[in-house]
């Protein structure tokens, strides 16, 4: 059972098209105004989206490369329906990023075959934390070793949220959930500000997160990100205890005590070309900084000015 | 018309639309290289369709901020450039712009304008907060001129000829006020209740279950930036200001003085930006 989009002027829109897709278990929102879906596919995404191609104002290559450029969003498959003329012709598939193509006048069987097969091709090639939608472990392995490879001047940058446990303890997990699920935009945003698709973020597990970005951008994005977090944190913490400047919680040991207000460390490993050759030492790097960066009190990046490993 | 077809209407409400001028504006922005979120969310802050659709995007449970976030810097920094250009770029607008459409989006803005000044003064932690809600406290009105357009016109019409005000046509033609149908709507856009209760009891702030002091600012905004003639909410008539509500936050005679001076600067500030929208429209 998957939750379905249908954007299209009324293609597979027939009754007995419509019972097809319900028969087979699946959720689907038919929608004919490009502009209206797309508000609530961003506010609340379906599993698979299917979009006519030539709807109103050509509002359709806006939309699918405003999906897929969107981190979170980017592996939600997109189907796009063309007439047979386009078939002939053929398209720019680089305008349209989609993954993949189906008639107008296919077969409602067809269809149903596609959106298996998309689904299936998903679920394969994600391995994205299911709180953040962001790429998990693999995926960062894979994206930091090719940087190290293809010698891009970037910097690897280790973000974690310091304090965490006892936030956790104290507010509640969905709370939790909730500081972490920010960071993430947090970090999507300014990098993809910053950098556009030249930087690369990833949430390794529970409050740590990792991305990469060139070199020369890793200061001025460390300085947003801390900055955007300040600004948002208080509004996950008690007016009592922004007011105090402290919560009260427990420790590992099971004792109550005072932490100090939540911040982020961030810990900047910068990779000059030839530094490091393997994803590991950078990561050995990371560690020694974060226990720097960690001793420092409040919200604080701390670069590697070593050369050579 | 009975109350339960008018909640069917609220509960299918997907978008609402803006003065054509402010989107194209946006939109030009958006074409513009140098472009910064913080910048689109300069011009966006001054409009309470596009401000309230923003609340509602990263108030949604994709986003995952359930009634937490309540400014439009906060939701900008959540939601990123892309989602706020998207945004713009398939914001629907009102098809014919009526001079009352400018009235209530330049009312709106005033007491905006005003609710951030006395926020300030009155030492409130977050006073883009209450400016936010002074800003959307008439999105009821945005939701009959544009769902029920005939009843709006009618509402318009009746508040003027028998000297009532909108609320007590609008009640009488459709059940609800327009501070009830903002709130039923801002509820189910999860906003904040910091921003749904000003909203739902900008006429009688003091009924509010919380946050009655942002009800009252904003109550007293409303009052005020009709007064000065700012705009216009609609009907011509100036509500009456709500005693207990006044004590609440009762400005000396000199905080008054200090209100109204800040309150015309920044009023004249803002007229370049609705001029060139009136003149754009």
């Amino acid at each position: 059972m998957a939750r379905l989009a249908l954007v299209t002027s009324n293609t597979f829109n027939r009754q007995d098209e419509r019972l097809c897709l319900e028969a087979k278990g699946h959720l689907v929102s038919y929608k004919q105004d490009v502009a209206r879906a797309l508000e609530t596919i961003l506010s609340d995404p379906p599993d698979l989206l299917i979009i006519e191609k030539g709807l109103e104002r050509n509002l359709d290559r806006e939309v699918i490369a405003a999906l897929k450029n969107n981190l979170q969003l980017a592996l939600m498959p997109i189907i796009l329906v063309v007439s047979e003329r386009d078939i002939a012709t053929g398209l720019d598939w680089d305008a349209y990023s989609v993954d993949d193509v189906i008639s107008s006048q296919a077969t409602i069987e067809e269809l149903l075959t596609r959106i298996e097969l998309s689904l299936a091709r998903a679920h394969r090639v994600a391995d994205n934390n299911p709180l953040t939608k962001l790429p998990g472990n693999s995926s960062i392995l894979k994206s930091i070793q090719n940087m190290l490879d293809e010698q891009a001047d970037h910097a690897v940058c280790y973000v974690d949220i310091d304090n965490f446990k006892p936030y956790n303890d104290k507010y509640g997990f969905s709370r939790g959930d909730e500081v972490i699920r920010m960071v993430g935009r947090i970090l999507v945003n300014v990098v993809q500000e910053h950098c556009g698709s030249n930087g690369f973020v990833g949430h390794v597990g529970g409050d740590d997160f990792v991305f990469h970005v060139p070199n020369n951008e890793a200061e001025p994005v460390c300085q947003d990100v801390i900055n955007n977090f300040n600004a948002l944190i208080p509004l996950f913490l008690d007016e009592d205890d922004i007011e105090a400047g402290y919560f009260t919680s427990t420790d590992r040991q099971g004792n109550e005590r005072r932490f100090p207000l939540t911040s982020l460390s961030i810990a900047v490993v910068p990779c000059e070309p030839g530094k490091y050759s393997h994803y590991g030492q950078v990561a050995a790097t990371a560690a020694k900084l974060k226990k720097k960066v960690k001793a420092l009190e409040g919200s604080n990046y701390f670069i590697d000015r070593r050369s050579g490993y | 018309m009975d109350k339960a077809e008018i909640r069917k209407r609220l509960n299918d409400i997907q978008s609402l639309p803006t003065l054509p001028p402010i989107v194209s504006k946006l939109n030009e922005m958006v074409a513009d290289e140098e472009i910064t979120a913080v910048k689109l969310g300069k011009v966006i802050e001054k409009d309470q369709v596009l401000t309230s659709k923003l609340l509602k995007m990263v108030n949604s449970s994709f986003f995952g901020f359930p009634q937490r976030i309540s400014t439009v810097s906060n939701a900008i920094v959540l939601l990123g450039f892309n989602v706020i250009k998207t945004l713009i770029v398939t914001s629907s607008i009102f098809e014919v712009m009526q001079a009352s459409d400018v009235g209530l989006f330049e009312h709106s803005l005033g007491c905006a304008t005003a609710c951030g000044i006395i926020a300030k003064l009155r030492q409130i932690k977050n006073p883009e907060e209450v400016s936010t809600a002074g800003l959307i406290h008439d999105l009821g009105k945005i939701v009959i001129r544009s769902e029920l357009p005939d009843e709006y016109e009618a509402i318009v019409e009746e508040a003027e000829e028998k000297g009532l005000y909108m609320r007590q046509v609008e009640k009488e033609r459709i059940g609800f006020g327009h501070g009830e149908i903002g709130g039923i709507l801002a509820r189910q856009w999860n906003l904040p209740e910091r921003l749904v209760f000003p909203i739902e009891y900008h006429h009688k702030p003091e009924q509010a279950p919380d946050f009655k002091e942002i009800a009252a600012i904003v109550h007293f905004s409303d009052i005020l930036i009709r007064a000065l003639g700012f705009g216009s909410g609609g009907d011509p008539w100036v509500p009456a200001l709500d005693h207990a509500a006044w004590e609440r936050i009762k400005l000396t005679k000199s905080q008054m003085k200090e209100v109204i001076a800040e309150l015309d600067e920044k009023l004249m500030e803002l007229q370049d930006f609705t001029l060139e929208i009136k003149l754009d429209g």
